[in-house]
């Protein structure tokens, strides 16, 4: 048994054939844990007792003769901006250093009764603020393909951990690429479910008309389970929608006559060439399996990053204003200098953030203030009909659409950090999505020789329609097993 | 016309954000904020004179939500549970009640 080897499905056939035991398992990945994370930095947090006494549970009622749901026994990583009970959540920031989930999110208690195994909570930038992981305020996160690389981010420790075998599949959140990007850049597979299909009760919102958990994986089947595992109506989510339902009502497909389209506006000048061809080569290995590829226009994609920087700012500056020291932990050794309400506040909040959750903050305060909120938030919302539209238009004529998720491979870690603006630039695939509330996964391009840094493509289906990219990443995946 | 941001545009945010930027952050806050909304600009070449804004993907994957409006027991149970331990984080409490210092001197 080799832990590297695992996947959900893998492991879900060892426990059945009793190759080993739950507990066994969550042994040598926390085992493992101590030597290999050192070097990466994917926790934040490992939770040894709660994780042992987990798999122990697992164990005995297989031995009680109970048949083991698929996730039941898994040890999972988990973004540290998801609550579990009892447990901290800091979602990477100082503001919250000291705060303990009173409640699990939604998905932990989903996960936990079907026997899911909680390892640890995993490095993000401070509150999802980021495209490299470089952000938290407590570590540094390091790419497992090349140390001297960011891992991406915001999700970076949760797909750092899944690429250095440190989990067998995590979860991430993404708001904007997020769980893709990292995803792409570790060479893992990331879904970003469609806008509602997973609760966010218990997750530390950022933007909340673009926020989705979502899971990261070794493989598009993985991503399956643990998606079907998450996903559903939760009535303390009031986004969140009845899944089977709505999907029902779209009806079924015949897989095979999906048809693809490649959009232009995401092959640009500034893309880097090997992740060009690498794509390209993705496009004729669906070519060569008779799948009608078209070419297609999604002409306001070019607006989409300016666009998002303006409502997601927003959203996020009225979301954190809850960070005002009264409810949560408050910044320590500074009791002295508060003399009222507004010291308070301010005291808290200036030492409790990092800087680019100031800049956010400050930026979304702008954009929403009296005299800019025309020019710049209702823009931004007229703007991202435009762009929910060209992908109506599109999914007339084709089902998915296929892009690369990143401009380049993995960056060097301190490339982008002084200039906020090349760093917000590495999301420019992934964002549309996310304004369109669309189903996106990020699949790692198998051909590419083990030396290089991995490279991902995207698929972005129609709404609730994760099982056709789901299924197409599945034959993409078989080509190369 | 490029949106200049100065000086004392940036106190005024950040008053408004109850954040006290030091010196340091003020200046390179000013730099990175000016890019940023100079990148915005391109936004202003698309016309949008008629397009109804969209404010969330929710009124695409569904209508409205409701709910029964009668007390869930079982939830209502665990919540019980939940506030005790919100409770137990809040930083200053007495009884049951979240403390602060006073809204004026």
């Amino acid at each position: 048994m080799y832990l590297h080897d695992l996947t959900i499905k893998k492991f879900h056939q060892g426990l059945l054939n009793k190759d080993f035991s739950a507990f066994e398992i969550t042994e040598a990945f926390l085992k493992f844990i101590k030597e290999k994370d050192k070097k990466i930095g994917a926790y934040l947090k490992v939770m040894p007792e709660s994780a042992l006494r987990q798999a122990k549970d697992v164990d005995l009622k297989i031995a009680a003769g109970e048949s083991p749901p698929l996730v039941a026994g898994v040890p999972l990583a988990v973004k540290d901006n998801i609550l579990i009970s009892g447990e901290s959540v800091t979602a990477a920031s100082k503001i919250l250093e000291d705060y303990q989930a009173s409640y699990d999110a939604t998905v932990i208690e989903k996960l936990r009764s079907l026997g899911a195994i909680f390892l640890g909570k995993t490095n993000l930038d401070e509150f999802a603020m980021g495209s490299s992981t470089e952000n938290s305020a407590f570590d540094l996160t390091r790419n497992p393909h090349d140390l001297k690389r960011v891992a991406g981010g915001s999700s970076g420790g949760s797909a750092a951990a899944v690429a250095s075998t440190q989990a067998i599949a995590s979860l991430g959140s993404d708001t904007g690429g997020s769980i893709r990007q990292p995803a792409a850049f570790c060479g893992v597979v990331g879904l970003k479910p469609t806008y509602g299909a997973v609760s966010r009760y218990g997750l530390i919102a950022l933007a909340s008309s673009l926020d989705q958990i979502g899971p990261i994986t070794k493989t598009v089947e993985d991503a399956e389970i643990l998606f079907n595992a998450i996903k559903g109506k939760d009535p303390k989510d009031s986004t969140s929608f009845d899944y089977e339902k709505q999907q029902a009502s779209g009806g079924l497909q015949d897989i095979t006559k999906l048809r693809i389209g490649i959009p232009k506006e995401y092959f640009i000048e500034g893309l880097n060439p090997e992740v060009k061809a690498a794509v390209d080569r993705v496009i004729k290995d669906f070519e060569s399996l008779k799948f009608k590829i078209t070419s297609i226009s999604l002409p306001h994609t070019k607006y989409a990053l300016a666009c998002y920087y303006i409502i997601l700012p927003a959203e996020a500056s009225a979301n954190l204003a809850r960070y005002d020291g009264m409810r949560y932990p408050r910044i320590k050794n500074q009791e002295s200098r508060i003399k009222n309400l507004r010291d308070l506040y301010i005291k808290n909040r200036s030492e409790g953030f990092g800087e680019e959750v100031k800049r956010r903050i400050i930026l979304g305060t702008f954009v929403l203030s009296a005299g800019y909120y025309d020019a710049y938030y209702l823009k931004a919302q007229k703007v991202r009909a435009l762009i929910k539209e060209d992908f109506d238009k599109v999914f007339k004529e084709i089902d998915l659409i296929l892009t690369p998720v990143t401009p380049t491979p993995a960056f060097e870690i301190g490339e982008k950090t002084k200039d906020p603006l090349s760093m917000y630039l590495s999301d420019i695939f992934t964002i549309p999505a996310n304004l369109a509330g669309l189903p996106a996964i990020s699949i790692p391009i198998r051909h590419l020789p083990k030396d290089k840094l991995p490279i991902g493509f995207q698929m972005i289906g129609r709404h609730f329609k994760e099982a056709d990219i789901l299924e197409i990443g599945k034959i993409y995946e078989a080509i190369y097993s | 016309m490029a949106v200049v941001i100065n000086k004392k545009t940036l106190k005024h945010l950040a008053e408004l954000a109850r954040i006290d930027l030091k010196p340091y952050e003020e200046k390179k806050l000013l730099k990175d904020l000016q890019r940023i909304l100079d990148y915005f600009q391109e936004l202003k070449e698309l016309d949008t004179k008629d397009i109804e804004p969209l404010t969330g993907i929710g009124q695409i994957t569904q209508k409205n939500t409701f709910r029964d409006d009668k007390v869930d027991l079982e939830r209502r149970q665990k919540e019980i549970g939940e506030v005790g331990r919100i409770l137990e984080t809040f930083p200053e409490t007495e009884g049951r009640f979240l403390k602060t210092p006073p809204v004026f001197e």
